[in-house]
């Protein structure tokens, strides 16, 4: 009775604190929802393709804070993800080497570096020598975001694969390139694909790292790698500065549309992606 | 003819010798078992002979092992283990691949077919051979961890088949196996011993005298004694094996 009692009251417990915990989640979706659903109703689809209009009533579009989170997303995770996978199966295949060593330290140091200060030593070797912010700072910045998680889901995906299927794979006479690439990448996929979606919704998601590289430009589209480019959240955080309402207005649009890509990048992989039962 | 020969052979992981000067023959054709109590270096034996022990970073191997004659560490890895094929304890199919795909896993990644027809000709093969393919022929693309355990190992063993090999080596292939499966497995060594080397590691004494026409009893990583089953069953001139086969060691 007593125990009846005790695991009742465990359960509400639990189920208390997975709401407490939950809450905020909810409450930003929730909030994001009801501010930029009217917003992206009466603006309509030319939200999505017209530059920023000035402070006034208009709404116009964020097509180029759009246009340019896709093509810092793409260049970040065309440089970003195979460089960082190399860098995981490395630490995973050789854990016992130095530079194996070094390089997970170094990658458990970047994931928790202030996303700030890759913003300015980016600055300070790119956007200085070059005269100006551009696209392809600001996805230097991303890149060095990102890698880390790339990297550390990579390599612990790889560990948690039972060495029997390792030992399997060697027997059958496979080569070392063959059992990473072809046998333990193949198990390990969605742990793996997991790493990927985290590092690319970081680069769809950071303001910090293009702060300082990116610069940003909303009235016109992208113009090319070395000229400045736009982003959704560098949008956002610029427009909720402004004292003009239509600027907020199109923040808390932007704000949805963000939710939107960030849901859209993960919800159908993380879906598509079959585990492999152990 | 010999499979295999072995002579002065140590193994050491780190600075512990676990395999400390052994000399077998293992004849061809035939089931050699080798049986010892947990922990005396079976595994580590049976893996010298494909070389997969090389894995661990930490295993140092001395002395002398020829495969029909040859030097098995003048053979490139991936040949050998091609031609010695390897069952393990536990039954480890791919899971991510289908019941097909892991059978195929083998002569694909090796470049052994032209085509895909050769390859499912090799396939059907080598799961009869295994006395599977009654049982999986309608179930070719399902995962293979939907299989049972005994069904698992016996896809593992036309795994090992679907290359070709000459020999087979098997560790503890019953261990983690019902009775049922795991009689299965022991008469399924039976008949591949007719055409292959079978090299089986066993815990239990009276599942080598059930199998094996040569045993080699093994322990702290030296062999105690060796011979025929008939031989070392009936009268084991070591005090020390008399006490493991009446189950006094172990
Ligand atoms: N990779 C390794 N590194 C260090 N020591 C190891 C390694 N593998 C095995 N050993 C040690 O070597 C000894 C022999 O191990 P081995 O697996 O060969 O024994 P076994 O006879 O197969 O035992 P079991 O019947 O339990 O399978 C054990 O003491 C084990 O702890
Ligand atoms: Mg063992």
């Amino acid at each position: 009775m007593l125990r009846k009692l005790k695991n009742s009251l465990f359960l509400i417990y639990i189920v208390l604190a997975t709401f407490l915990v939950t809450l905020p989640l909810f409450h930003i979706i929730f909030s994001v929802f009801i501010n930029g659903f009217p917003v992206i109703l009466k603006a309509g689809l030319s939200f999505l393709t017209e530059t920023l209009p000035p402070p006034g009533e208009e709404l116009a579009g964020i097509g180029p804070a759009i246009l340019g989170t896709f093509i810092l997303t793409f260049l970040s995770s065309l440089i970003g993800i195979p460089i960082a996978t190399l860098a995981g199966i490395y630490a995973a295949e050789y854990p016992n080497s130095f530079f194996s060593r070094a390089t997970r330290t170094l990658l458990l140091v970047m994931i928790e570096f202030p996303t700030i200060l890759v913003s300015l030593f980016v600055m300070s070797i790119v956007v200085l020598p070059m005269g100006r912010f551009s696209a392809i700072a600001g996805a230097i910045a991303l890149v060095i975001v990102m890698m880390p998680y790339v990297a550390v889901y990579t390599e612990q995906a790889l560990k948690s694969v039972p060495e029997r299927y390792r030992e399997a794979a060697y027997a059958l006479g496979l080569k070392r390139k063959q059992v990473v690439f072809r046998v333990m990448f193949s198990i390990a996929r969605k742990g793996i694909v997991t790493g990927f979606l985290i590092g690319i919704a970081k680069a769809a998601g950071e303001t910090a790292p293009i702060l300082f590289t990116a610069g940003g430009a909303y009235r016109t589209f992208f113009i090319g790698l070395d000229k400045p480019v736009g982003a959704i959240p560098l949008l956002i955080y610029d427009l909720v500065q402004q004292p003009y309402s239509n600027y907020h207005e199109i923040a808390w649009g932007s704000a949805l549309i963000l939710l939107i890509v960030f849901l859209a990048i993960f919800i159908p992989v993380r879906l598509s992606v079959r585990e492999v039962k152990l | 003819m010999n499979a295999f020969e072995v002579r002065n052979l140590r193994v050491s992981y780190d600075d512990f010798e676990i395999i400390s000067g052994i000399d077998l023959d293992i004849p061809a054709k035939t089931c050699f078992a080798i049986m010892g109590p947990s922990g005396c270096g079976k595994s580590t034996l049976l893996r010298t002979f494909n070389r997969l022990i090389e894995i661990n970073e930490n295993a140092r191997v001395s002395g002398i092992i020829k495969l029909f004659g040859k030097n098995i560490f003048e053979i490139e890895t991936s040949e050998l283990r091609r031609r010695v094929g390897m069952v393990f304890q536990i039954p480890n199919p791919f899971p991510h691949l289908s019941v097909y795909e892991n059978v195929a896993v083998g002569p694909k990644f090796n470049k052994m077919v032209k085509n895909k027809k050769e390859l499912d000709k090799i396939v059907e093969w080598a799961l009869k051979k295994a006395v599977l393919w009654d049982e999986v022929k309608d179930r070719l693309r399902e995962r293979a961890s939907n299989l049972s355990g005994g069904q698992m190992q016996r896809l593992c063993i036309a795994r090992a088949l679907a290359l070709k090999p000459e020999v087979l080596l098997m560790d503890e292939p019953t261990a983690n196996l019902d009775p049922i499966s795991a009689s299965k497995i022991e008469e399924l060594i039976h008949e591949l011993k007719k055409e292959y080397t079978m090299v089986i590691v066993t815990h239990s004494p009276s599942q080598a005298s059930r199998i094996a026409d040569y045993v080699a009893f093994l322990y702290l990583g030296k062999i105690v004694e060796i011979g025929r089953v008939e031989d070392v069953f009936e009268n084991p001139k070591h005090e020390l094996t008399e006490k493991y086969l009446t189950g006094r060691i172990g």
